[in-house]
């Protein structure tokens, strides 16, 4: 990761080209509209919202899908599995060495950027410390079943060969499923409560809304309440997959 | 050099008659990869479609015309995708790896062996939502279609693709000074974002970096303008051959000076 900061930083910065997209986009819509709330959102929480979810994404993600399908189409898988460490572990704290070097870089600069934004537009400081906490536990639940659940889908690698393919058709879903297009509560109300109970609206929009301030007391507790059940749903999951898929395991070469 | 043309070109088909051998083995690979940019795209038009389903007009733009749009710039982009595709692992492994020495042993010019090695049917899943987006605004566009503008839609499509591939070209060279600049390609190329859209719902920095520095502009917004309004077929079509041309041209300057500059990896 470090050899290539360069590399690194270009791919954040066409990362957030996008969320600028999405910054005119919804700028044109407040113009077009007048300046009046679109749908419960005002413009400040719209650009709240698109910024916290690219953020949110980036703090959450995860990357088990494409290593597994790497290791098991090369064969490195069996280097882990000789390693008196449970598999799951090693990919974990592998990938909590890279995030927080990306969260550092990224985090502090977007948050402070958007509460400079919200304070220059509102006038009021809105920033609130205990909501931050809640949302960065929040994230750590919505990171735990991102991982769990990359853990279950990097298996498909024994179906899917083009890993490219399935993974970026993986990513497209889990985007929008999660809200990080669209904030849920803009899709029509059945949709919206459809979504609301998969897992990945647990992913983005429930971080991003708790940072907001849209869920307050007991929707607080219920929303992080469904981040654990689904935490733990997929932890159990990618265990019963490892069980059923390690005994077809084949590895080439020698 | 006609003929030199010709044999590019009955090239090309039998490097394309190889991958599609290779894609009868894996056939859900295709389905994959096609399938998950179709919904990408989707995903798209579904935020489009909110948003409209609470204002009548963006900026002075209506729904069919926001979608003519979004639709003409999946088309080059998809072109680009389908037939130019292998200029990503250029940038993302073959410098670094050294495998470039395969092509600069090869009989054939390199940048020519590398472009038309892969043909990447993923990029029809763009294809089509582009063809549909654009078959279902057009009848709700009051534009009289004669031969000639079919014609001329199929030149501004090529030559707005050329723009993608030039632009792939210029910063996949830059692997050979620095090894590894999938990423620069990436950042370039995800300016193409913001041409989905009309441009002008963009300040004027924006504007002008998507005209005169990035030119994407002219894969999608210029010429969808000519078509939807008919007004200046000489700057919006005419500049976007003239501005393919030039960023061809710079792109395959830099690869030139680049593959003076390749070292092969390992001992």
């Amino acid at each position: 990761m470090s050899t290539y900061r360069a590399n690194w930083l270009f791919y954040i910065l066409g990362d957030v080209l996008a969320c600028f997209v999405s910054f005119f986009v919804w700028e044109a819509v407040f113009i077009s509209n007048g300046g009046e709330s679109f749908m419960g959102f005002d413009k400040s929480d719209m650009v709240v919202y698109i910024f916290m979810s690219f953020l949110t994404g980036q703090v959450i993600s995860s990357g088990g899908t494409y290593n597994i399908g790497e290791e098991v189409k090369d064969g490195s898988i069996a280097m882990r599995m000789i390693k008196p460490i449970s598999y799951n572990a090693t990919f974990l704290f592998q990938e909590i060495g890279n995030k927080l070097m990306e969260i550092g870089v990224i985090f502090i600069p977007l948050v402070a950027g958007v509460e400079i934004y919200r304070f220059a537009v509102t006038g009021e400081l809105k920033f609130d410390i205990l909501k931050f906490l809640i949302y960065l536990v929040c994230c750590v639940f919505a990171y735990a079943i991102n991982f769990f659940f990359n853990i279950c889908y990097g298996f498909t690698a024994f179906v899917f060969k083009n890993l490219w393919g399935s993974n970026m058709l993986k990513n497209t879903v889990v985007s929008f499923l999660s809200g990080a297009i669209i904030p849920l509560a803009f899709l029509p109300e059945v949709l919206k409560n459809v979504l609301i109970c998969l897992p990945f609206s647990s992913l983005t929009y429930t971080p991003v809304m708790i940072y907001m301030g849209m869920y307050t007391g007991y929707e607080l507790l219920f929303f992080a309440g469904v981040q654990i059940f689904w935490a733990v749903v997929f932890w159990l999951l990618s265990k019963v997959i490892w069980k059923c898929v390690i005994n077809r395991l084949s590895i080439q070469g020698g | 050099m006609f003929r030199e043309i010709l044999r590019a070109l009955k090239m090309h088909r039998i490097f394309i008659v190889q991958e599609l051998k290779r894609f009868t083995e894996y056939k859900g690979d295709f389905l994959t990869g096609a399938v998950g940019l179709l919904l990408a795209q989707l995903c798209n038009i579904v935020f489009i479609s909110v948003i409209f389903g609470q204002i009548p007009e963006l900026m002075g733009w209506k729904y069919n015309e926001v979608m003519f749009i979004y639709g003409f710039s999946l088309i080059p982009k998809a072109l680009d995708h389908l037939f130019f595709d292998n200029l990503w692992s250029v940038g993302y492994f073959i410098v670094r790896k050294g495998d470039f020495d395969k092509y600069l042993t090869r009989p054939i010019n390199p940048l020519f062996h590398v472009m038309a090695e892969k043909f990447q049917v993923d990029a029809f899943g763009e294809m089509v939502i582009g063809i549909i987006l654009l078959s279902c605004s057009l009848p709700s566009i009051e534009v009289e279609w004669g031969i000639g503008k079919v014609l001329l839609v199929i030149v501004a499509i090529i030559f707005a693709s050329f723009i993608y591939t030039g632009i792939k070209i210029g910063t996949a060279s830059i692997a050979f000074w620095t090894k590894r600049s999938g990423n620069i390609t990436f950042m370039f190329y995800m300016v193409n974002d913001f041409v989905k859209y009309p441009i002008d719902i963009y300040n004027n920095v924006v504007r002008s970096v998507l005209t005169y520095i990035i030119p994407f502009a002219f894969t999608s917004y210029f010429p969808a303008l000519y078509f939807l309004t008919g007004e200046n077929p000489l700057f919006n079509i005419g500049m976007t051959i003239v501005v393919a041309l030039i960023v061809m041209t710079i792109g395959v300057l830099i690869w030139n000076r680049g593959i003076k500059a390749y070292e092969s990896a390992g001992s």
